[in-house]
């Protein structure tokens, strides 16, 4: 407790410094309005607080007195007096009232042509789709271009909330929400040395945007916070906006994060595809029963279809599965895996290959089959 | 003949009704006395040791939640399910202090004894019902509370869908508490409406009541009128939860938020009756210590009326970012405006009470200062939430946390705290020390300000709410405001502590206790003040005399006996031939 007391000077020292703002950069076209409307209802408030407790203040002095005294006046009541000031503060609430919700009719309406980015919230993250399969927590926009977000959330209520644009809007399970906002400031690059510096520092793990505050690629961000409560990591449910100045840098970024990077394994790669791209709602990793098999069971194994047709699930049967899924449907499954013609690459599937070859018990690194396992797998 | 020409302190010998040195404390001895007594003031007296528990247990609660924060990774819990504890705790500091503390506080606790002593009557007009809600309360509150701990409840006080009908907590259980405590919120509202309007003495008509009345029954109109509201909603989650009727969870073609405005059709009205019987204790309080008739008497009692009205339109407000259409957002922002207007009114008129009075700073003047003070700030950012492209930045915010706190703790914890002691010396008939009692007040000010002004900047610069670890750049404000915590559980310690001592909590010690108080410390005009202090079994020897309420025109100090006296009988007196059911007749004083 001592240690906490000898940081307070310092605290309030950092309070106080001259770089004190009330609030974060302004970074959308809403943020300057947003920002100007608040605090014209602050300097309303003010002018009406400072005489409320001026008053206060004043007649505590003024008219403190001794036990006993009598007051002054009696006076019960004044109706011009009180009807005024009943009615003329309405006439700033009118104002406050009407600007507010101007603002917010524009900060609802979509423009036309706005660039549209596919939202998906769940405990506890975000995938943002840019559309040919193209998916990624980070949120990268364009500047100077409005951006619109097609929300939905895929378990409980989110909400997107980007203090640097002043705009948010929760994600509604069961429901499409819309926001849209346009960033007027593009985000930095840091310097290839300091890039290199902090990926090497960071290692293999996940990275730290807190510490090193510019993402992997190396640009400046803006955070973006959940703010609907949403259990236990909601608090963690953090990503990042970046702005870009040019389309065509934008475009080099989808291109980058939609390829296998050089340095990582297929395996590893098929493994971020089966997280990103949906295969783990219906397949699992452990056995249970979901929409599809499970790919514990997949790879390598003998599959029965439902015409009656008897296959072993190799490379070939599992890319043909992804691009063709209504071909040979294993028997007891309904045929409702959507293709995935077009959104993956060959690099891709051959990486989801490499991954189900990993976590299946009929892979070339399979396990002797134990007793228990066999009536497990037996059905 | 009115009570108060009578010498202070002269003993009414009338064979078969305790006299007042026989008071309501001490006319039967033994715990069953009190388990069993229909005696509205033990009810209320026995209320208020419940609310003052569960404030201290969410209270304490509350000082966890800002030792964790001191910390941007959070310095109280560890581990794995460190954020699983906090949401836990937060969760269970909002309930309790909501459900236990904050809606019981002022009508339950203070309005049980209050209310028959300001109408002069002997009680409430269902006794049975009274303590039968109490023990609702009790046992709801137990239910409530062991729900919460047992299963870990971590939906928030707000029980949000989806999320309340999919976690694995205890959600029926807790819920099922809640549902209790509704009813005894229910009854105690009942029983006050039927009170006001069926016993008020000849002479008290509506706009002669005092103040506090008409916020309680304006709060007690809420009462009836809205928890059935939350009752239906907690039903309905716990039929979507076991039988999946497809209301709130999308899963079953649900609609979310659904549940959102049966939550805040309740809800929001709740919070008006958390505030408006603190309207009513602050109206007394400035009129009583300035000594000097209420100003506006009839607006402020409109405008209580208005409140408990125009709060059942605005729940919308709570639901701004949610997706509803734009109209609708509009509407709702736009009557969120009008509620301002009636609650800036009685701040007007609390100041013109001042002006020119004759003030006393006594420990329940400086608490209803220190309460025009915070909620003027709390009622003022509201303008920010109410305004809706502002409240886009700051909706589920810190700034949030910071104006309900203001309104809720700078207001009705700060009122109910002044309440306490303005009428400690009547419910307890001991005087506590006046020292102490200040230097509460203005720790609880100062405490209370370094709390939560900070917290207004962190949402401004978008520290959302609900966090159990926050950025590093939110740091230095949240340490700010834990400070000011420790300040506020302080000064409450020292509020506590004054006043336990003044009955003499801590004499094994070698702390006296108060001095005996006289029948009017204050310089009162209701009709509270004309009864003994504490008040007799049947509050009153004979009919009192009902006059104005806030006419001190003939109340003299009398500087030896520390205490207030009528000097002349110029109170309008109550007809003869109109019998009351009091103990003591007329024949007496005559």
């Amino acid at each position: 407790m001592f240690a906490l007391m000898n940081n307070m000077p310092h605290l309030l020292g950092d309070q106080l410094a001259s770089k004190f703002t009330w609030f974060p950069e302004q970074a959308s076209t809403f943020a300057a309005e947003n920002d100007w409307l608040f605090f014209f209802i602050t300097w309303i408030c003010v002018l009406f607080f400072i005489p409320i407790a001026g008053c206060l203040f004043y007649f505590c002095w003024k008219y403190c007195k001794p036990k006993g005294q009598k007051a002054e006046s009696n006076t019960a009541h004044n109706t011009p007096l009180e009807l005024a000031w009943s009615i003329l503060p309405s006439f700033f609430l009118v104002a406050m009232f009407v600007m507010g919700a101007r603002s917010y009719l524009n900060q609802r309406t979509v423009p036309e042509g706005a660039n549209n980015i596919g939202l998906k919230a769940f405990k506890w993250g975000w995938t943002m789709d840019y559309g040919k399969g193209v998916m990624n927590p980070e949120l990268h926009i364009l500047a100077n271009e409005p951006t619109k977000l097609s929300m939905r959330s895929s378990d409980v209520i989110h909400s997107v909330f980007v203090p640097a644009f002043r705009a948010k809007k929760d994600v509604v399970p069961g429901r499409y929400n819309y926001m849209w906002f346009e960033a007027d400031v593009a985000s930095e690059r840091v310097s290839d040395e300091e890039l290199a510096k902090a990926k090497f520092e960071n290692g293999d793990g996940v990275w730290d945007y807190d510490k090193w505050q510019f993402t992997q690629d190396g640009y400046r961000f803006f955070d973006l916070y959940c703010t609907e409560y949403c259990g236990k990591n909601h608090s963690v449910m953090q990503t990042v906006v970046v702005v870009h100045e040019t389309v065509e840098d934008l475009d080099a970024w989808i291109e980058k994060v939609s390829k296998r990077p050089a340095d990582q394994t297929p395996e590893a790669w098929g493994e971020k595809l089966y997280n990103q791209r949906g295969c783990a709602g219906c397949h699992s990793l452990d056995g249970t029963k979901r929409v599809g098999p499970s790919f514990k069971e997949s790879y390598g194994n003998q599959r029965r279809f439902a015409d009656g047709t008897n296959a072993t699930a190799d490379e070939d049967y599992i890319r043909n599965s992804i691009l063709y899924p209504k071909k040979q449907v294993v028997e007891g499954y309904q045929p409702v895996m959507p293709s995935y013609q077009g959104q993956l690459s060959d690099d891709d599937i051959a990486s989801i290959i490499a991954y189900l070859k990993t976590v299946s018990d009929y892979g070339p690194k399979a396990a002797p089959v134990t007793d228990d396992e066999e009536t497990n797998i037996e059905e | 003949m009115s009570a108060g020409s009578l010498p202070s302190g002269s003993q009414v010998k009338d064979p078969g009704y305790p006299t007042p040195s026989e008071n309501y404390l001490t006319n039967s001895k033994g715990i069953l006395s009190w388990i069993f007594t229909l005696d509205h003031k033990r009810i209320g007296v026995m209320y208020l040791v419940g609310v003052t528990l569960a404030f201290g247990v969410a209270g304490l609660l509350a000082l966890l939640i800002r030792l964790h924060l001191f910390q941007p990774d959070g310095m109280v819990f560890q581990g794995e399910e460190a954020n699983n504890w906090y949401n836990q705790v937060f969760t269970l500091h909002g309930a309790i202090m909501v459900f236990l503390f904050i809606i019981p506080s002022v009508p339950a606790a203070l309005g049980n004894f209050l209310v028959p002593v300001m109408l002069g009557a002997k009680d409430v007009a269902f006794p049975r019902l009274n303590l039968c809600s109490f023990y609702l309360w009790v046992f709801g509150a137990l239910f409530f509370v062991s729900a919460l701990c047992a299963s870990g409840l971590d939906t928030g006080w707000t029980f949000y869908t989806p999320y309340s009908t999919t976690t694995d907590s205890s959600v029926i259980l807790a819920t099922s508490g809640a549902f209790i405590l509704g009813f005894s919120s229910i009854f105690t509202g009942l029983n006050f409406i039927v009170t006001i309007n069926t016993m008020r003495p000849p002479g008290m008509t509506w706009f002669r009541m005092p103040l506090f009345l008409w916020a309680t029954y304006a709060t007690s109109i809420i009462q009836v009128l809205a928890t059935p509201v939350l009752g239906i909603t907690l039903l309905l989650l716990i039929a979507e939860r076991t039988m999946h009727i497809g209301i709130f969870d999308p899963e079953y073609n649900g609609d979310p938020v659904t549940f959102q405005h049966f939550f805040w059709f309740y809800s929001h009205p709740a919070v008006y009756i958390m505030i408006l019987p603190a309207f009513g204790i602050i109206s007394d309080l400035i009129s009583v210590h300035s000594h000097k008739r209420i100003f506006g008497y009839r607006f402020i009692a409109y405008s209580s009326i208005a409140i408990a009205l125009l709060g059942f339109l605005v729940w919308g407000h709570h639901m701004f970012t949610a997706g509803m259409s734009s109209l609708t957002t509009i509407i709702f922002s736009a009557l969120t405006f009008t509620v301002s207007v009636p609650s800036a009114i009685k701040v007007f008129n609390w100041l013109a009470t001042m002006y020119k009075g004759s003030i006393s700073l006594t420990t329940p003047m400086c608490y209803a200062l220190s309460f025009i003070f915070l909620f003027t700030i709390g009622g003022l950012t509201g303008l920010h939430l109410g305004t809706l492209a502002t409240d886009m930045h700051l909706h589920d915010t810190y700034f949030v946390v910071a104006h309900f706190h203001y309104v809720m703790v700078g207001g009705t914890l700060v009122a109910f705290l002044g309440g306490v002691f303005h009428w400690w010396p009547k419910m307890f008939g001991k005087m506590y020390s006046e020292a102490g009692g200040r230097l509460s007040a203005f720790l609880v000010f100062a405490g209370f300000n370094l709390t939560f002004l900070p917290q207004f900047i962190l949402g401004s610069r978008g520290m959302p709410r609900r966090y159990a670890t926050y950025d590093p750049e939110f740091a230095g404000l949240h340490q700010m405001s834990t400070y000011g915590s420790m300040l506020l559980g302080f000064g409450l310690l020292v509020a506590l502590f004054v006043l336990l001592r003044s009955v003499g909590a801590f004499s094994r010690f070698g702390l006296a206790c108060g001095k005996k108080a006289p029948a009017n410390p204050w310089g009162g005009a209701t009709l509270e003040w004309q009864c003994t202090s504490p008040p007799p079994f049947y509050n009153f020897e004979r009919a009192p005399a009902v006059g104005d309420p806030y006419d001190f025109s003939d109340l003299e100090w009398e500087a030896d006996e520390e205490r207030y006296v009528t000097v002349e009988p110029k109170r309008e007196v109550i007809p003869e031939e109109q019998p009351k059911p009091a103990p003591a007749h007329a024949e007496d004083s005559n």
